[in-house]
């Protein structure tokens, strides 16, 4: 078995097709006509420009808009004066069309290759793209056209690029196997666009794979299994079956309401960090944002975001949900997080230490610029305000009197739009929050109970310790009772109460949060299918069967053994 | 000449995106335009030059236009870079 990165869900199983890389040598020379050295350069570059175009068509066709301009970037990039103008120049100089163009590119992949930013080192793969394919016009040799691969074809190439993506056809490329790229590069994503499996840097898989061989590629688990015995085809074709059992069965869940089986509804939200990400969450059919955490717009520079800066991102994200609601988490930052800017002091101990609300609350003047923003930004959506880290009622009090004075402010001084009835709520995640969630609740708006803090601060064990993560569970009965009672004493106080943390997305806890009354979950954006799943199959009365069972057990071992048996 | 310093307001700095938007509109003027940056100068209107700039957030740069139309492409890449692109 290889082993390599699992890049896209799902199992291959098929024959091997190496696409080789096409001989691209040429030997270098000096020209004598330079004017007709540069016709037949800007003749390539026209060619490629108009195969690009093709196959960028194609692209959207297949794996979507977004992929497609990937494509369309190449051909602003051969265009360019800098590398269209340099290597006319070099031309002009002698230089051959090939040689000129491709020390040309060789420079700008070398500059991006050690750019410290990530994408900005992604962008040396579009250059040797564009490259290949001009030198391709230049020599007149052409890619190996995989749109005639027959069916069941697994994929063997070097580097997927969007040139070759554009030719694949869904029905007869059934895994993807490359010898480079990790989970964020562009084979992966193209590959996930497609929805094909694939297993990506695959080390020497060329020099250990041939055309014809029988591959099963698992893009769930990142591993390639050669000749496989009849035993094992048997038992990954059943897993294929199954894998694309549960993803029809997902699909049938697009679009619908969240409901458990009595027919009683829930919010299924979103949990998201950029802007940007508001659009993910309709994609992956979400019913809006449970958690906006907005330590972005601090991260990564060198000055506070101003209050405009800030309003645009959050308006930006409430304008894309269309109405669906938004929960704005204020800044969440301590001593655990390094924002050299803000002058944080290191700390012995910074996760008790002085972050999140107290923070904001020492810090009036950021906390202020923040809550306008937030504000300004409720005249375009169902902007809600969420406060971390609370421990205490002062905390709320003081936090939510702010939001009152500057409510005012906007009121008397500015006449700047906002939402006067603005729900203002609590963040529970730390053990006394929950513990004085009766008194909480008279005077917050909701409760979002954020499972991974309040775990840890529960147990008093940090996850990342080999020595103590063992005692990290949130299915541990400390954890479970005080979960129970922050939602049972939100819904006496009749708020809505949601969970933010990655429990909201675990099937085991689904029908106990069911029993407890939690109204809304709020998970990554590709578990929302999943989840509406799992809280479709419940009736209230099953869900307090089994939280009644697994309230009743007294250690974590046997409350996972037992949900994990009745799910 | 004329010329007028900036500091990179959005999040992204000059990405695919902003570079390409920016490259284009300058291509419309005749005259240079030249980002300083780093004690470098980066052509204006070259979208691979802008990239490899790795202009981000918080950057101190000077947009320097020189020769025919300079005011207006000077006065438009303002408009982009205070606006941040539309980001």
């Amino acid at each position: 078995m290889l082993k390599g990165t699992a890049a896209s869900d799902g199992i291959g199983i098929g024959k091997v097709l190496v696409i080789e890389e096409v001989s691209l040598d040429y030997t270098p020379h000096t020209v004598e006509d330079k004017d007709a050295e540069v016709a037949r350069f800007k003749a390539a570059v026209d060619a490629f420009i108009v195969e690009t175009q093709a196959q960028a068509e194609a692209l959207k066709a297949s794996a979507g808009a977004k992929e497609a301009d990937i494509m369309l970037g190449h051909i602003s990039m051969v265009q360019d004066p800098a590398l269209f103008g340099e290597t006319e120049k070099l031309i002009q100089g002698g230089q051959c069309a090939e040689q000129a163009f491709e020390s040309m590119c060789d420079m700008f992949i070398m500059v991006f290759s050690q750019a410290a930013d990530d994408f900005m080192r992604q962008r040396a793969a579009d250059v040797r793209d564009v490259k290949t394919g001009v030198l391709a016009q230049l020599l007149g040799v052409h890619e190996v056209k995989i749109s005639d691969a027959p069916a069941d074809t697994i994929l063997l190439v070097k580097e997927l690029t969007p040139s070759m993506t554009a030719g694949i056809n869904k029905d007869n490329i059934v895994g993807i196997i490359t010898e480079t790229g990790g989970k964020t590069s562009h084979s992966a994503i193209l590959a996930r666009a497609l929805e094909i499996p694939a297993v990506l840097s695959v080390e020497n898989a060329a020099a250990l794979m041939k055309t014809g061989d029988l591959v099963i590629a698992d893009g769930s688990r990142g591993e390639v299994i050669q000749n496989p015995t009849e035993a094992e085809l048997q038992d990954y074709t059943a897993q294929r079956e199954t894998f694309l059992r549960n993803k029809r069965e997902l699909e049938q869940f697009r679009g619908k309401e969240t409901r458990d089986a009595d027919g009683t509804a829930y919010e299924l939200v979103c949990n998201i960090g950029k802007p940007e990400d508001a659009g993910k969450v309709l994609a992956g059919d979400g019913e809006g944002v449970g958690l906006f955490r907005t330590e972005f717009l601090f991260m990564d520079r060198t000055a506070l975001p101003t209050e405009d800066e800030q309003f645009e991102a959050y308006k930006k994200a409430a304008l894309a949900l269309k109405g669906k609601p938004l929960i704005i988490r204020t800044l969440d930052i301590g001593g655990d997080k390094e924002i050299p800017y803000m002058g944080l002091a290191k700390e012995e101990n910074p996760f008790m230490g002085f972050r999140a609300i107290r923070y904001c609350l020492k810090n009036r003047n950021l906390f202020r610029t923040q809550l306008r923003a937030i504000l300004r930004a409720s005249a375009f959506g169902d902007v809600k305000i969420m406060f971390p880290l609370i421990t205490c009622m002062e905390e709320f009090r003081e936090a939510r009197a702010l939001v009152e004075e500057i409510k005012n402010e906007l009121r008397l001084t500015t006449g700047i739009p906002f939402n006067e009835n603005i729900d203002v709520g609590v963040m529970v995640e730390t053990s006394a929050a929950a513990v004085i969630a009766d008194l909480l609740a008279k005077e917050a708006a909701f409760f979002s109970i954020g499972t991974n803090d309040l775990t840890g601060y529960t147990m008093a064990a940090d996850r990342g310790n080999a020595d103590v993560a063992y005692l990290y569970s949130v299915l541990q009965p400390g954890v479970l009772r005080l979960i129970k009672r922050t939602i049972e004493e939100g819904r006496k106080a009749g708020i809505p109460v949601g969970m933010c943390g990655e429990a909201a997305a675990n099937p085991h806890l689904i029908p106990l949060l069911i029993s407890f009354g939690l109204t809304e979950f709020s998970v990554g954006a590709p578990s929302v299918l999943n989840v509406r799943k799992c809280i479709a199959r419940w009736t209230k009365e099953e869900a307090d069967k089994v939280a009644e069972h697994a309230m009743s057990l007294d250690n974590e071992a046997e409350i996972a053994a037992y949900l994990e048996s009745v799910i | 000449m004329v010329s007028k310093h900036f500091t990179v307001p959005n999040a992204q700095g000059f990405h695919m995106r902003p570079a390409t938007t920016f490259a284009t509109a300058m291509n419309k003027y005749p005259c240079t335009v030249t980002i300083k940056f780093n004690g470098n100068d980066v052509n204006g209107k070259s979208l691979m030059h802008i990239m490899a700039a790795c202009i981000k957030v918080g950057s101190e740069i000077d947009v320097v236009c020189d020769g025919e139309g300079e005011n207006e492409a000077l006065a438009e890449a303002a408009e982009m870079i205070e606006s941040g692109f539309g980001e």
